[in-house]
């Protein structure tokens, strides 16, 4: 019972639309039809009057001409025959009672033509052209009325004056059936004709309101989709809200667990320093341990600060503010912040003659800095090595600069987790220092990639888009 | 929902005195085309003052006409199928009417030459209307036919309507004449069905639209 309604509704709903566009469509045609016989009363009206002018202008007695009565009669019968049908057309548009009154006046308008001409025989044509033309309002009734008045005026002036309607003075009683047997074949073919058109009409109706039926399924099915997209948008947000929450978690119990060793040295170190001094003050001062303690002291509270800083580096959502900044000077900047190490050589490879990007400084020295470290901090102890620093680029073109080593290489299974915040392999460090790296690129619209080799090295590969150097130019 | 109803029964209103109305102008339309010309008694012999005089030994057709009335085409119409069912039996003449103080281009229209095409047809300008108060036509296409010894057998029009041709029974009426020739029966008369000739006061009020 559920199929059936499920079934059966769509197709009630798309009769009913198809009826509804049918009726809209034929109310449309009618409305248009009322108009073209509006214009065409006028037409005939302005014709009437001039055949009255020309067949008949004047009626005289003597050398004295007036106005033909004909001319009256096409001058005031036509206005009331015009006047009415258009006043039906304007003020009740599609509605039966114009159509029947349009054809009313439209068959008198003949018998007012044959009138004026004479009771020429030619102009009995006006009636099959009148029904031609009645037949656009795809109303069978319509012609049904104009047919009846046709055979009423053949029946009433066949009765009263035969000549006019007949041509003869005493014609067969049923004269009017032989005229009225041609006006019904040419009313049987309109009829056949408007039967075809109104087909069409309905086929056309049933085929708008299925497109129309489809149309409303895919704005259905597009809303849907639209909701179901706004709720995969929210849950995705609250998934970023939890993953944030989890990696301040994360990162709160790493930095808790970074900066506990380094607290808990200086903690001993102040320890051993207040109970010394609160032993002998002077005393201390030729204590080894006092400027050894001092030292672990600074050292530890530096590397909180590295922590703090590094941390800080990452959080900030600064944009970069972009400056012209010449590359080779800033990659010499950066290779003096980081600390020298026994056997590992810092190349800037740099050419002098590169044009000059535009970069935030500071940001791009921290990146410099970053990758520089890493790669230097990537040499196995003992052995030597080199770290180079290139950079190539153009005024319109897109710019990359690139760090190698020939170090140990990143692990094929470490490698992908490289530039995740937190990540580390090394025993003191925060695992920020390419996430960092790679938020300042993203920030400068680039991208960053590395290609590692175990036991050759490792060649970080910044990528920045035209715009940059475009910008600097 | 009054408001409606009221429009409605207002356009009822309003078809049924504009179907009234068409009646009236149509049945007012049909009388002034069904309506005849005044008339005046003819002369029963042919007048010896006519011009030109008639040929002896042969009928003759005399139409008075109106120059310039729409209606007298017709007439002309239904004079040329008697003239062409007469086949040469028949002398005509069409008199068209010529005022006083009027030129000879106002009488040789169209309709002068309408006539003068009609085969044995003469076509004459009646000076001042003298012919037709002699024959006693007052409405243009009034039509007389004598007989072969100028006896009046025929008097009217040969249409049935002012300005509509076709078959009609004073075209009927002459053309039986005619195929009775010897004949001596009385006279025919039928309505006339034209313009006013002239314009006495009373003539223009009936012969005129």
């Amino acid at each position: 019972m559920k199929l059936s309604e499920d079934v059966s509704g769509p197709t009630v709903a798309l009769k009913e639309r198809a009826v509804l566009l049918f009726r809209e469509h034929l109310g449309a045609v009618r409305r248009r039809t009322d108009r073209l016989f509006a214009g065409l009363m006028l037409a005939q009206w302005a014709f009437g009057i001039l055949v009255a002018l020309f067949v008949a202008p004047y009626g005289w007695g003597g050398k004295d001409g007036a106005p033909h009565a004909h001319v009256y009669a096409a001058l005031f019968l036509g206005a009331a025959l015009t006047v009415f049908p258009i006043a039906l057309a304007r003020w009740r548009p599609g509605d039966a009672a114009t159509r029947h009154g349009v054809a009313l006046a439209q068959m008198l308008w003949s018998s007012l033509l044959i009138h004026l001409t004479g009771g020429r025989v030619e102009t009995h044509f006006h009636v099959f052209v009148s029904l031609a033309f009645l037949a656009l309002y795809r109303d069978p009734w319509v012609l049904l009325s104009a047919t009846c008045a046709t055979i009423a005026d053949h029946i009433i002036r066949g009765f009263l004056w035969p000549e006019s309607v007949y041509g003869v003075v005493d014609p067969e009683w049923w004269r009017f059936l032989e005229h009225g047997f041609w006006v019904g074949i040419l009313d049987m073919v309109l009829l056949h004709a408007g039967r075809g058109m109104r087909r069409e009409m309905r086929e056309v109706a049933v085929r708008r309101a299925e497109l129309e039926l489809a149309r409303e399924r895919e704005e259905e099915k597009s809303a849907a989709l639209d909701r179901a997209l706004r709720e995969l948008s929210g849950f995705q947000e609250h998934l970023i809200r939890v993953e944030k929450l989890a990696a301040v978690g994360q990162l709160a119990a790493s930095v808790g667990h970074e900066l506990r060793n380094p607290l808990a040295a200086v903690r001993n170190a102040h320890a051993y320093l207040s109970r010394r001094l609160s032993r002998d003050v002077i005393g201390a001062a030729d204590d080894p341990r006092v400027p050894q303690f001092l030292g672990v002291m600074e050292r530890e509270l530096g590397a909180c600060a590295k922590i703090i800083s590094d941390l800080l580096d990452f959080a900030r959502e600064r944009p970069p503010a972009l400056q012209p900044c010449p590359l080779r000077p800033l990659v010499d900047e950066a290779i003096g912040v980081v600390p020298p190490r026994d056997g590992v050589r810092i190349i800037n490879e740099v050419p002098e003659s590169l044009p000059v990007p535009s970069l935030d400084k500071e940001q791009f020295r921290q990146v410099l800095v970053n990758l520089v470290q890493n790669a230097v901090e990537a040499m196995p102890t003992g052995r030597t090595g080199q770290v180079s620093v290139l950079a190539e680029g153009q005024d319109a073109g897109p710019w990359a600069i690139r760090v190698i080593d020939d170090g140990a290489g990143i692990p094929p299974d470490v490698l992908p987790k490289i530039f995740e915040p937190l990540f580390t392999t090394k025993t003191r460090g925060t695992g920020l220092g390419l996430a960092i790296v790679a938020n300042m690129v993203q920030r400068h619209g680039g991208t960053i990639s590395v290609r590692s080799e175990a036991g050759r090295g490792s060649e970080f590969h910044i990528h920045l888009p035209a715009t940059a150097a475009a910008q600097a130019a | 929902m009054k408001r409606p109803a009221f429009a409605r029964g207002m356009w009822v209103a309003l078809g049924v005195l504009w179907l009234a109305a068409m009646g009236v102008g149509f049945s007012l339309l049909t009388r002034h085309s069904l309506t005849p010309g005044d008339r005046q008694e003819a002369p029963s012999r042919w007048p010896e003052e006519a011009r030109p005089p008639r040929v002896e030994g042969r009928p003759t057709l005399v139409m008075l006409a109106h120059p310039r009335c729409p209606c007298t085409r017709a007439s002309l119409g239904e004079l040329a199928v008697v003239m062409e069912h007469a086949r040469g039996r028949l002398d005509a003449r069409v008199l068209f009417l010529r005022p006083e103080g009027t030129t000879g281009d106002w009488t040789q229209g169209a309709l002068w030459r309408a006539a003068a095409g009609i085969p044995g047809v003469r076509v004459l300008a009646d000076e001042g209307g003298t012919q037709a108060r002699l024959f006693g036509a007052v409405t243009s296409g009034h039509s007389l036919l004598y007989d072969a010894e100028g006896r009046l057998r025929f008097s009217g029009g040969l249409t049935a309507a002012r300005g509509h041709r076709g078959d009609n029974p004073g075209r009927d009426a002459v053309e039986a004449l005619l195929r009775d020739s010897g004949g001596s029966g009385g006279t025919s008369e039928h309505g006339v069905y034209g313009c006013a000739l002239e314009e006495p006061p009373g003539v223009r009020a009936t012969n005129t639209p």
